[in-house]
């Protein structure tokens, strides 16, 4: 117990010491009070900001600690939010058929993330291919997606629906208990803290040592015996399968997917939300989460059409001017003030 | 039906596919090639060509001088583009991604607000052409006419002139370069700007083909960075040449018996399989072979 504690307070992330955890707690006690003030509908728009941190996570543990950029990320997380649809809808009335669901999502995010993983990985292509295939990867399937409409494209019961997406996706259910609304909402803010101090303890394990070394320096990690090809191909199963995660809590949120969830829009979306807050810091990467979706929504609610150009402009000036990420550079300034 | 016409009309396929994927490759590649770039705004530049050679087109100006213009309008851009942004990104190349990715935003959304959804098109030039039982389109026949000249005059301007040179031997060695006198940054900045000017040039070119709107860009996007990643940026020429064509013979047959949307699946599994084979593109093991024959003929 002493020796987690002490790998979730490591130094490996923004964010150590008893002063930082009691803030964490104390901004953590707001959140879980939140839904007592506010409506059901607002809660559940707050949820959507929540259900996006995985996704978040997935890339900085790829990008900000392992030094691979992955571009399609929203990838796994439609291939995650189709199977659950599939495998869901077809056992509608089963209270198996949502747990089932969500394991189908991960198992189809674990296999295609393997074997493209397998295969860029493995024959040690340079750095700046990675993001391009990953890229191409996820307008694939969403080309792919797009042209399934039709009675013939029908699994099960189930339509893939073409353009139009998947709809009538079931809520996700522990026996007889729906998660929707308030308990939907704790049910992502649970997740995403389990998911936060799981990957504190894993990238500051041995595991994560490696992977920060390969960041560092794959050639001299490789002469210290590590099998390189693959801890970066588990390091990028590890990713996708978050990303995969946000994308079951998606379709669970919504009851919906449509194949422009893996455009390239979409796809630049994570991306910025790391690069913004900061791209090794998973606390960052929280911050920026909440408050970038908080923005595009709150803009395009309004029918404001600048929230493209705003939110392109913030990435071309942190990357300018904050190359770190905005939050990570402010938290350094403070320490330093201190 | 007569076998003659059949392979003529395939192959007329094959190297118009393969014009298409130089066309939409091309700045890409040069950016990449020389100055270790990955130019993420690339369908962008090309869109912003597309709008120069269309708004100049129905001005009234002849086809052939908009798109000259659209290729003088986007390097001008590029070459701003770069004094101000992308200058401070040399040898990071995944910070360069990220930024050229924001600028892609900003110019795709900014296009839609300026100029709204759609636009008008521009006809096709030039009638077609009939040979057999197949027609041709005589503006494709010149589009590949216009690659070939394209290939001529890189080669000659990489080969004999004095900024080509410097270019190259900034490519090799920076340091060296600029030891020699090289403005390096100048050579970056007109490297820059020429493969921007030629990604709008691509996209004045491909204008007639394909609709005009704000993200059609973003249809460039897969063929061209598929081009890129199994050319390989060791040599610019032979990187392009080679993987269109090579892309192009997958494209053409598969897309034909199968349909267009395997035709891209079969582009991006040969793209998988040739970096498995040679990781650094084709360029890279061409340029090899070429260089163990001329040392064995010396």
């Amino acid at each position: 117990m002493k020796h987690l504690l002490n790998l979730i307070d490591g130094d490996k992330d923004i964010g150590r010491g008893n002063k930082f955890w009691a803030g964490f707690f104390l901004v953590l006690i707001c959140f879980f009070l939140y839904p007592t003030f506010v409506s059901s509908f607002r809660a559940s728009n707050t949820a959507f900001y929540l259900l996006n941190i995985p996704m978040g996570f997935g890339l900085c543990l790829i990008w900000g600690y392992c030094g691979i950029l992955s571009f399609g990320h929203v990838a796994y997380y439609g291939l995650a939010g189709y199977a659950y649809g599939i495998i869901a809808g077809n056992l509608l009335g089963n209270s198996w058929g949502p747990i089932l669901g969500v394991l189908g999502g991960l198992v189809v995010c674990t296999i295609i993330s393997g074997i493209f993983g397998y295969f860029v990985f493995y024959s040690r292509i340079q750095k700046w291919i990675i993001p391009i295939l990953t890229l191409v990867f996820t307008l694939l399937l969403e080309t792919f997606f797009v042209q399934t409409s039709g009675y013939q494209w029908r699994v099960g019961r189930v339509l893939l629906g073409g353009f139009n997406g998947m709809t009538n996706i079931p809520f996700f259910q522990i026996g007889t208990f729906e998660f929707e609304g308030y308990s939907f909402y704790y049910y992502c803010l649970v997740i995403v803290l389990v998911l936060f101090f799981g990957l504190r303890i894993l990238v500051n394990s041995k595991f994560g040592q490696i992977v920060i070394g390969i960041r560092e320096d794959e050639l001299r990690t490789e002469m210290l015996g590590y099998d390189i090809r693959f801890l970066q191909c588990v390091t990028f199963i590890i990713s996708a399968n978050l990303a995969g995660i946000s994308g079951l809590l998606y379709v669970q949120w919504g009851n919906y997917i449509t194949p422009s969830q893996m455009g390239i829009l979409q796809a630049a979306l994570p991306v910025i939300w790391c690069a913004v807050g900061g791209r090794n810091s998973f606390i960052a990467v929280i911050f920026a989460t909440i408050v970038l979706n908080w923005l595009s929504f709150t803009l395009s609610s309004q029918g404001n059409q600048y929230a493209l150009v705003i939110i392109g402009t913030l990435l071309v000036i942190t990357m300018v001017f904050f190359p770190r990420g905005i939050v990570v550079m402010i938290f350094e300034k403070m320490q330093k003030i201190r | 039906m007569d076998i003659g016409p059949l392979i003529i009309s395939l192959i007329y396929q094959l190297f118009a596919n393969a014009a298409f994927l130089f066309l939409a490759a091309l700045g890409l590649i040069i950016i990449l090639g020389m100055m270790n770039i990955i130019n993420l705004a690339h369908g962008e530049f090309m869109m912003m060509g597309a709008y120069v050679a269309t708004i100049t087109y129905h001005a009234g100006v002849p086809f052939v001088i908009s798109v000259i213009l659209s290729f003088i309008v986007v390097a001008i851009i590029g070459g701003i583009f770069e004094l101000l942004i992308i200058r401070r990104f040399y040898g990071e190349e995944l910070g360069a991604l990220v930024v050229t990715w924001g600028i892609s935003l900003v110019l795709g959304q900014g296009t839609l607000l300026l100029f709204g959804p759609f636009m008008p098109s521009i006809k096709i030039p030039g009638g077609s052409y009939k040979f057999g039982v197949f027609s041709y389109s005589e503006y494709w026949l010149i589009l590949i006419g216009v690659c070939i000249l394209l290939i001529v005059l890189l080669w000659w301007v990489y080969s004999f002139t004095n900024y080509g040179l410097q270019a190259k031997a900034t490519m090799q060695n920076p340091d060296m370069a600029k030891c020699l006198g090289v403005s390096t940054k100048k050579i970056y900045t007109i490297t820059f700007s020429i493969g921007a000017g030629l990604a709008g040039l691509g996209g004045a070119l491909l204008s007639p083909t394909m609709t005009i709107a704000p993200f059609m860009g973003q249809q460039f996007v897969a063929p061209a960075f598929i081009t890129v990643v199994v050319g390989g940026a060791t040599n610019v020429i032979y990187g392009a040449v080679g993987s269109s064509l090579i892309l192009s013979a997958v494209k053409t047959n598969i897309g034909m018996a199968f349909g267009a949307f395997f035709g891209t699946v079969a582009l991006l599994l040969t793209a998988l399989i040739v970096i498995r084979i040679m990781p650094n593109g084709i360029s890279a093991t061409f340029q090899r072979y070429i260089d163990k024959k001329s040392l064995s003929t010396k």
